[in-house]
């Protein structure tokens, strides 16, 4: 074994959460594409003879009021959920990371330059003022209800975080000396901006990816919930939560928990994936994570060393 | 108030030092080591033996990184984070007080045992009045009420010689110099009349003339409330000023110690003639002891812990710790060939 | 004086950024398909009646002029009449608004003592168990979707166990509810003297107190820990446990110093939840201000949406400046 894959496994040891997350979204994820060879029936589908039949060896998690196996519905959801969670993630953070790359680069000085970033600051203020969901909701309805503006809609919302991010790492690496060096040997302001500032402000985005893409599912499945996302009968945790919302109230509550805790842990796996980013981007917390793997093999190693 | 006074204070006192009476506080073996990446944590006090009498003035002097702030803290039992106190005792008042529970050793400071740190703009609560500050000193250790502990900050603050002190006691942190600040920290340190004083190089980051007057001042009131004192200090010339015995600390070894003359007469370690060089108005004394650090330093040293800085080290130097030899009354030095003066 | 020259200063700022705001949600609104004058008038009217409807409400009008028609009337209190209730939105989100505020605001109390309890001991021990606990919670809370967990809260509190009222608004639906006095129903039956009003309004609201305020104390506990930590580890706490001054005093004078942080993160929040209620005020049919505009959205009901951003917004500043003020009275190194 490598040193650096065993170095990986005391990491996961000393810190089991950080394994539990990425093995969350792996499993998800694995679920998710090979939902057509492990579900036993269509997600769409309905057997309108055995509709809100609870949990047993043939509906695994039971089927829902129309009569869909929610085992099979549960395990494609995040089909559409991740995906449009991932869309939309990486369109803010395209969006709102280059833009704030630029403004961070002309935020100081002078000039009309100066003016616009300023400018697109004031505009990020004001999006960011709007309550997020009725914010989002409007996109939608505005847009029309479809998968497409759901994912514009995610994009939308969380573009002033990239740029704000962005803009706050250009301008701290921006006054370190090798930027500085760069442009005084010639380098033209976009190709300091690529070839510099952006690889070092990598970092931070990532961590904010994973977490945002954790957001982004809870956002699409709040939509659907309230019928402006997917729409039945494609699978979807939040509109199957919807779907089951009455017959939790009467004593039914598989329809509803099964989706709804696939959902959290989804998001949970994603949010202790974005923590460990931040974790290892962080160079002294790293050089702390790293020192505990260590004293933790020098511990597990030192009896083996005495026999 | 100028050096003078301070100087004669210190004088008058001399003659009581190196009695029989037993030490007020009397430090044994302290030992303390910093987790380090390496296997063996590292040891950044190697066993520290030091004791002041009652009512004397003991300096401590030492370049950045000897440990002086190390050894301040850890004879409070609070060794700076991530240090550990590995060993050594420290009996204070007939108690061994590293053994102490951590709320009877809580009793113990700021009451008994007090301190002066430096920076003291940053030491301060900003969000509250200095004078609350120094008053809860008293309400915390000595028990007495709201009205009693204002009037004994009051009075503490006219000691420590602050203008217009009906009005600072009504200030915050902010609102106060540097050197007003200091006399504040000073204030609190003293307000409970504490036995043992230890000043962390309280004056750095002042200037000259306010270090002298601080210092003075400083001198004046551990007299006054009948505290002896550790004044660390990386200039070894301040010590000279109003410390009665004057012990040299280099990487967390306690080298030389001696009374005040003897020390800045014949000193005999390698390294306090160093120091001293580096002090020194006498170019002769300069050119012929300052040595470059030359940056060698091995990370243990089973020998002289200064063997690789030291221009007359012999191979035994580096082998074997010397012993901790008395050459003159009072006067130890931890070297196999100590500086003879003629 | 200096406060006063503090706030205008902040006003200043502010107003343009009202002004987007309802610029922006204006445009969003607008371009939302439907034709209002349809909708209301409903598919049987003639297309005459839909014109002369569609000149009064100046939807024959340019854009610009809708806008400023729509300052305009804002800036005399104004702010449309919705289609679905058929009533001025202004008075509808009156009698909505304080239900959205009275369930945020007990929401937040709960999330600030599960926040600021558990943060500040996390502090006390960065590697003690109540921090890897903190740490946990935080990271769960922001994962559980807050519509799920009210369902799972209903599920066991009303269908299982049966202690809590059905999720069917703010009280029992036999209970008279008080005059409205505030719009706060706990206020007003306790002024009206009406325990059983009280009771029973109380008993509606735990659930989604619960729900809101559990899910939303994970900023809190972030921040608070977060700041505590680095007080704790601050020169000035380290000189005061040198002083021998009590645990609990140091952890005291800590939190004071950090309380601006939590202020702060506390304001946001505020402002936050008043939006992000709506999921929740969905599955208990609180009928509060942000249903209200989500129904709005969703059946091309223009005005209560435009009216619940625009008070929230202002709720947010009326908020944000309460904070400077608060600020000027825990921080003296700002208020002289």
């Amino acid at each position: 074994m490598s040193s650096k894959l065993r170095l990986l496994v005391r990491l996961a040891v000393i810190r089991p959460r950080f394994a539990i997350g990425y093995l969350i979204v792996i499993t998800i994820t694995l679920l998710a594409i090979f939902a057509p060879a492990i579900t036993p029936y269509s997600p769409t589908e309905a057997d309108s003879v055995s509709f809100l039949q609870p949990p047993d060896a043939t509906h695994l998690f039971g089927t829902d009021n129309v009569g869909m196996d929610i085992f099979s519905r549960s395990i494609y959801a995040p089909r559409i959920d991740l995906t449009i969670a991932i869309l939309g993630t990486l369109l803010s953070a395209l969006a709102g990371g280059s833009v704030g790359a630029v403004v961070g680069f002309y935020s100081s000085g002078r000039g009309i330059r100066v003016w616009l970033s300023f400018a697109v600051m004031r505009a990020a203020d004001v999006l960011q003022a709007f309550p997020v969901f009725v914010f989002a909701i409007a996109l939608v309805a505005s847009l029309g209800q479809s998968i497409q503006t759901v994912v514009l809609a995610i994009a939308f919302v969380n573009a002033p975080i990239y740029l704000r991010l962005m803009r706050s790492q250009v301008l701290s690496i921006r006054s370190m000396r090798y930027v500085e060096a760069s442009q005084v040997n010639g380098l033209s302001d976009m190709k300091t901006i690529v070839r510099h500032i952006i690889p070092n402000a990598m970092a931070p985005v990532l961590a904010q990816l994973s977490v945002n893409v954790g957001w982004g599912i809870l956002l699409t499945s709040a939509l659907s919930f309230v019928g402006a996302g997917v729409r039945a009968p494609t699978p979807e945790w939040g509109s199957m939560i919807a779907m089951g919302f009455q017959n939790v109230v009467t004593g039914q509550w598989w329809p509803s928990m099964f989706p709804g805790a696939m959902l959290a842990i989804t998001v949970f796996g994603f949010s202790l994936v974005g923590a460990s980013i931040e974790v290892l981007a962080d160079p002294s917390k790293r050089r702390q994570l790293l020192s505990d793997a260590r004293e933790h093999r020098r511990r597990a190693d030192l009896p083996v060393e005495g026999a | 108030m100028s050096l003078g006074a301070a100087e004669v204070i210190s004088k008058t006192r001399n003659a009581s030092v190196g009695g029989d009476k037993p030490p007020l506080i009397d430090i044994r073996n302290l030992r303390v080591t910093f987790p380090s990446g390496g296997a063996e944590p590292k040891a950044v006090l190697k066993g520290i033996d030091l004791a002041v009498q009652p009512g004397e003035i003991v300096g401590l002097v030492g370049e950045s990184g000897a440990g002086k702030t190390t050894l301040a803290r850890s004879i409070l039992g609070l060794p700076p984070s991530p240090g550990r106190i590995a060993g050594g005792e420290v009996h204070f008042e007939g108690r061994q007080i590293l053994s102490l529970s951590e709320s009877e050793l809580r009793r113990l400071r700021g009451h008994r045992l007090s301190v002066v740190v430096p920076n003291p703009r940053a030491e301060l609560n900003p969000l509250l009045k200095v004078g609350d500050q120094i008053a809860a000193m008293a309400k915390i250790h000595l028990g007495v009420g709201g009205k009693e502990a204002r009037r004994m900050a009051l009075e503490i603050l006219r000691e420590v010689q602050i203008p217009d002190p009906e009005r600072r006691m009504d200030a915050y942190p902010h609102e106060l110099s540097g050197g007003m600040a200091q006399r504040v920290v000073i204030a609190m340190a003293l307000i409970c009349s504490p036995a043992f004083v230890i000043s962390d190089d309280a004056t750095s980051g002042l200037d000259v003339t306010v270090q002298a007057q601080i210092l003075a001042l400083l001198a004046k009131l551990a007299a006054d409330h009948g505290s002896a004192m550790l004044f660390i200090s990386r200039d070894v010339g301040i010590t000279a000023h109003f410390c009665d015995r004057i012990a040299v600390l280099f990487s967390g070894e306690i080298v030389e110690i001696a009374p005040r003359e003897p020390l800045f007469l014949e000193p005999a370690h390698p390294y306090t003639l160093m120091l001293l060089a580096a002090f020194s108005h006498s170019p002769k004394l300069r050119d012929s002891w300052s040595v470059p650090d030359t940056g060698r330093r091995r990370e243990r040293n089973a020998g002289c812990q200064y063997a690789d800085r030291c221009p007359i080290a012999q191979p035994v130097c580096r082998t074997q710790r010397p012993p901790f030899a008395e050459i003159g009354p009072g006067h130890f030095v931890r070297c196999y060939f100590p500086v003879r003066h003629a | 004086m200096r406060i006063l020259a503090y706030l205008a200063k902040r006003l200043i700022f502010v107003i343009p950024q009202l002004l987007g705001i309802v610029l922006v949600s204006f445009l969003l609104v607008k371009s939302i398909p439907g034709d209002p004058a349809v909708l209301m008038l409903g598919p049987t009217a003639t297309p005459s009646a839909i014109a002369s409807l569609r000149q009064q409400l100046g939807l024959d009008q340019p854009l610009y002029v809708q806008f400023l028609i729509y300052v305009r009337n804002l800036l005399h209190g104004d702010l449309g009449t919705s289609w679905q209730t058929t009533r001025p939105v202004l008075e509808d989100l009156l009698q909505r608004f304080p239900a959205t505020l009275e369930l945020v605001t007990l929401s937040l109390l709960l999330a600030i003592v599960v926040g600021v309890t558990l943060g500040v001991y996390a502090a006390r021990k960065p590697n003690g168990w109540v921090a890897r606990l903190a740490d946990l919670y935080g990271l769960s809370a922001g994962a559980l979707p807050d519509f799920w967990f009210a369902l799972v809260l209903i599920f066991i509190f009303y269908t299982v166990l049966g202690w809590a009222p059905a999720p069917l608004g703010r009280i029992d639906m036999i209970v008279i509810p008080p005059l409205p006095v505030t719009g706060a129903l706990t206020i007003d039956a306790l002024l009206a003297g009406d325990l059983q009003a009280f009771w029973s309004a109380c008993a509606h609201l735990v659930l989604p107190v619960l729900t809101l305020g559990l899910l939303n104390a994970g900023p809190i506990l972030k921040m608070t820990q977060a700041t505590m930590e680095k007080m704790l580890e601050s020169d000035f706490s380290r000189f005061e446990v040198l002083c021998g001054v009590p645990q609990n005093l140091v952890v005291r004078h800590a939190l004071r110093n950090a309380l601006p942080s939590i202020v702060t993160i506390i304001s946001v929040l505020y402002g936050f939840l008043i939006g992000g209620a709506v999921l929740v005020e969905i599955v208990f049919s609180w009928g509060g201000a942000g249903q209200y505009a989500v129904q709005g959205v969703l059946n091309s009901d223009i005005y209560p949406v435009l009216g619940f951003v625009l008070f929230s917004a202002i709720f947010s500043l009326i908020v944000y400046i309460a904070v400077d003020l608060i600020y000027f009275l825990l921080d003296p190194r700002i208020s002289n």
